[in-house]
């Protein structure tokens, strides 16, 4: 019976299909076909619940009233069993659990399933960091700073389309969660997951407002890591920018990186793999700094000290753990199989523009 | 009077009304009081060093979890006090984070929160609530409630306090030396790839829950049996008072379970000292292989810290409204019901993780369980119908359960639902939902329970007006900081997080605040206990008018619990047809004119 008043929509109204309740309890940046149906099943579920508490609550309060303690202490008599009663409040809640089992059931395959024509894309995710590469092998160059001054990247993806994920882990376990997407799927370290959506049309009036693509509208979504995986785990966020397909097609292609000189390939590597972690403002973070730090004495946690020279960074990229910096801890992954040695060298070149510490040799500059 | 009671009982009288509920049989023991010290200061704490009688056990394992529950919750207080704001940096200086690193660096402060909420969650799992009804209560009601004077092997049950010591110790050491960053759940890889210069401290805690594993299973059998072998003559299974059924589905749980999980823990020392893959796929483990093991114990063990407080709660409502239990039966089986289908749910936890089949079934099978659950609650709403219900602390207490565990559980229901939970799971819907069931079910019918038998058990009366704002206090402050907590996670706070975007501030703050409330309501109990021990009126031997057979004799118990072998003629819920022993109505009447009778 509750399914049928739901399904004609008067149970949905007053909840799924925007009001103000909806909006308290999820916020109103939901986006996409499974938003929906994720908050139309909780509706669903809500209401059922709050049916039954208020039944359960409401005979609680009126029958502790009633029948509180006055000069007798005697009960009055009444039944201590009820067959019927019994079955009927086991029975019936079995046939409204079968039913949350199969809307659940339903919604879950519409987020594993991708939906047909999906465009795929890989994500990599890493303490403390998330990465999506498109189906160009680009990858964003674009960042932005949490209020704790963390660098995060920004995803560009097109809106309403439908779009697969490829996930995999580089070291320990993550999940990724759009919250706004209503759903969320473990990333690991040993075998591939997927994340299908589709998202909605974009709301709101923000518009790009630099850059070749300015006037572009748009709309952000949070993405966070919810499985927890160390030190950084509360920032390991990214943001979600919903543009039209058109122009995300256009501004994911901007992004190739071909052609580019050493030191600007390695200042795209350094936003893409590393700025995470290590800032080019001086700032501490997990690791770091790479202002000035080419060049540099600096001292190891064994108490040894050594110049930051090319061997140095080479080594820290492949063997992050030999030599720490002292205040550092063993952090970092191994980027062995994902930075080359072409890739390695561009970055060396990128951190002695950063570094007034290196001193370029007679005639090169 | 049972049929069974009846059939024990032969010729002797019949009549519905009889006036003490059991027959003196066997010899006379008069004994003093259980509590009365042996000699000199040293010699008494001998002699509860190395004590086997169960009360003395049940009231160390009290002090001991009351002193862990401190611990673990000055750890949530701080968790909750670095949660007030989120971390910002604002020109290089970081404000809102208080538990920073001398260093300076906001992960490295993060760190350290990991560290307190890591420390918060496995003390109260593992030290607090899976050892704390069934250890405390369970240790000093279940000989007497059976008629009993002891449990069926005591020198076990002192090897279990022992060993529940050491576990705890361990994991003391293990955070006196710097603490683990975990989280309770150990998951894999990160727990085999964290703190690598400073391994020994998650080996430690991890051995700390391996031995404090042991200890649970030694209980948990020494249970099982004492219930089959100890019950007092006259005493058949449907006699037994819902506590006792409640602990022994709970400690059948513990035995089966608590090896899953014992050899769980010891795979993964193993794999930390000697690279052993198993979990860790940089070895050739699968860390998932590791989630399905933990929970394959983990979640029966949610039952073990549930089933015994719906066992304090069926105590409770009945004595306080003076009313058999609606379905008795029905109550008993489903504590039964519930720890079978505890045992076939673990999957539930890994929705995010595991393919659609394994998801599909484990989906069904934790509907299961909402059954004999939602049976429960019903029964407790009717057995109030026409009841005599007197507000003491313990009833008041009753009520906030059936209270905050209808929401517990009913926000279970989105949990176990594939799509909504692919959505909530690891938020802070998750986070609210089980500290509505673990801290509103579990803890506050522990805090109940304690009321209820603290007269028994220590032989004095408590202020039951303070104990009652005590108890208001506890539900507003709860209810302030983990509601707020359900509206976080459906707005998309995840859980374990040091910091948070700006649009969560509020909400957070106003758990803050309700956490400082929680914690005034637990003051307001310790200065009523205090008081109560210091200057508390003597208590009488039954003050609530209950019916089981703690209830007949001295507050508190002799050291062999009764002068004489009880003979059981009544059910533990006769209130129609039964006058409970030793009563006198007037003796602790409604909270109001108690007061006035206190004066003078």
């Amino acid at each position: 019976m509750m399914t049928s008043l739901f399904e004609h929509g008067l149970l949905s109204a007053t909840l799924a299909e925007g009001n103000a309740l909806r909006d308290f309890i999820f916020g109103t940046g939901g986006t996409g076909h499974h938003a929906e149906m994720v908050e139309e099943t909780f509706a669903w579920i809500f209401w059922i619940s709050a049916f039954f508490f208020v039944v359960l609550m409401g005979l609680t309060v009126l029958w502790s009233v009633q029948y509180k303690r006055r000069a007798t202490p005697v009960a009055l008599v009444s039944s201590s069993h009820n067959t019927v009663l019994e079955t009927l409040w086991t029975v019936i809640p079995l046939g409204i659990l079968a039913v949350m089992f199969f809307k659940g059931f339903q919604g879950y395959l519409d987020l594993s399933v991708a939906p047909a024509g999906a465009i795929e894309m890989d994500v990599r995710a890493a303490k403390w960091d998330w990465r999506i590469i498109y189906p160009n092998g680009a990858e964003s160059t674009e960042r932005e700073k949490l209020g704790s001054a963390k660098e995060i990247p920004i995803f560009y993806m097109p809106a309403e389309t439908p779009v697969k994920l490829r996930m995999v882990s580089n070291d320990v376990l993550h999940s990724f969660w759009v919250p706004d997407f209503r759903g969320k799927f473990d990333v690991m370290p040993n075998r591939y997951t997927y994340y299908g959506f589709t998202s909605g049309p974009i709301k709101g009036e923000k518009k790009l407002e630099a850059g070749p693509f300015a006037g572009t509208p748009y709309q952000d979504h949070w993405l966070f890591c919810a499985e927890y995986c160390g030190d950084s785990h509360s920032e390991m966020a990214a943001v979600v920018r919903m543009v039209p397909r058109e122009t995300w097609a256009k501004i994911v292609d901007s992004w190739s990186g071909a052609g580019l000189t050493p030191v600007e390939k390695g200042k795209r590597l350094y936003t893409i793999q590393c700025a995470s972690c290590h800032s080019i403002d001086g700032s501490k973070n997990t690791g770091p700094s790479w202002k000035d730090a080419f060049g540099k004495t600096e001292t190891f946690t064994d108490g040894t000290s050594g110049v930051v020279d090319d061997a140095y960074v080479r080594e820290s990229i492949y063997e992050p753990a030999k030599k720490l910096v002292a205040g550092y801890g063993p952090q970092m992954a191994s980027f062995k199989g994902i930075l080359s040695e072409d890739d390695v060298a561009a970055i060396i070149e990128y951190m002695k523009t950063i570094s007034v510490n290196h001193k370029p040799a007679e005639g090169q500059k | 009077m049972s049929e069974k009671a009846a059939k024990a009982d032969g010729n002797e009288d019949m009549s519905t009304i009889n006036h003490h509920g059991s027959h003196a049989v066997g010899g006379h023991h008069d004994e003093g009081s259980y509590l009365a010290p042996k000699g000199g200061l040293v010699s008494t704490m001998w002699a509860w060093a190395t004590t086997i009688d169960h009360k003395k056990l049940g009231v160390m394992y009290l002090a001991a979890v009351l002193t862990l529950f401190f611990l673990g919750g000055v750890a949530a207080l701080a968790v909750r006090v670095e949660l007030f704001q989120p971390t910002t940096m604002v020109n290089g200086k970081i404000t809102g984070q208080v538990f920073q690193d001398a260093g300076g660096a906001v992960a490295a402060g993060h760190a350290i929160y990991n560290r307190i909420f890591t420390l918060h969650g496995a003390i109260m799992v593992f030290m607090v609530i899976v050892p704390g009804i069934p250890s405390a209560l369970g240790n000093f009601l279940l000989p007497i409630m059976l008629g009993a004077k002891d449990v069926a092997f005591p020198r076990l049950n002192l090897l279990s306090w022992w060993v529940y010591v050491v576990g705890s110790v361990l994991g003391v050491v293990s955070i006196i030396m710097g603490g683990v960053d975990t989280g309770w759940t150990f998951y894999t890889p990160y727990s085999t790839s964290t703190d690598w210069d400073v391994y020994m401290r998650v080996v430690l805690m991890i051995g700390a829950a391996f031995v404090l594993g042991f200890s649970s299973i030694l209980t948990g059998l020494n249970f099982v049996v004492t219930v089959h072998k100890l019950r007092a003559p006259g005493m058949g299974w449907f006699d037994m008072p819902l506590f006792v059924w409640a602990i022994y589905s709970t400690a059948i749980i513990q035995v089966l379970a608590t090896p899953v999980i014992g050899i769980t823990l010891l795979l993964l020392i193993f794999e930390r000292l000697f690279h052993v893959g198993i979990f860790d796929p940089a070895i050739g483990g699968d860390p998932v292989l590791f989630q399905h093991f933990f929970w394959f114990y983990s979640h029966p063990v949610v039952y073990v810290m549930i089933l015994p407080a719906f066992g304090i709660i069926s105590e409770l409502i009945t004595v306080h409204a003076h009313k058999k239990i609606f379905g008795y039966r029905a109550m008993a089986f489903a504590s039964l019901g519930v720890a079978f289908v505890s045992f076939l749910v673990w999957g539930h936890h890994m929705f995010a993780s595991m393919g659609e089949m394994a998801s599909a079934v484990f989906s069904a099978l934790t509907f299961l369980v909402a059954i004999p659950t939602a049976v429960k609650v019903f029964n407790w709403v009717a057995t109030l119908y026409k009841g005599s219900i007197q507000f003491t602390a313990p009833m008041v207490y009753a009520l906030f359960f059936l209270f905050l565990f209808t929401i517990g559980g009913l926000t279970g229901l989105p949990l176990g639902t594939l799509s909504t939970d692919l959505h909530l799971h690891d938020s802070y819907f998750v986070v609210a939902h089980f500290h509505y069931v673990m801290m509103g079910g579990t803890i506050i019918s522990f805090v109940a329970g304690i009321h209820h038998w603290w007269p028994k058990m220590f032989g004095k009366m408590y202020n039951e007006r303070w104990a009652i704002v005590g108890a208001c206090l506890v539900f507003i402050g709860f209810n302030l900081t983990f509601f707020t907590q359900f509206i976080l996670g459906t707005r998309g706070m995840p859980r374990r997080y040091a910091t948070y975007i700006p649009e969560f501030t509020e909400l957070h703050q106003w758990s803050t605040y309700g956490s400082f409330i929680l914690l005034l309501g637990f003051l307001v109990h310790l200065f009523v206990f205090i008081h109560s021990l210091v200057a508390g009126r003597p208590a009488p031997k039954n003050p609530w008018g209950g019916l089981s057979l703690e209830w007949e004799t001295d507050s508190p118990p002799i050291e062999h619990n009764f002068h004489h072998e009880p003979l059981v003629k009544h059910g533990p819920y006769d209130f129609e047809t039964t006058v409970p022993p030793h009563w006198d109505p007037k003796d602790y009447p409604i909270p109001a004119s108690n007061f006035a009778a206190e004066k003078h």
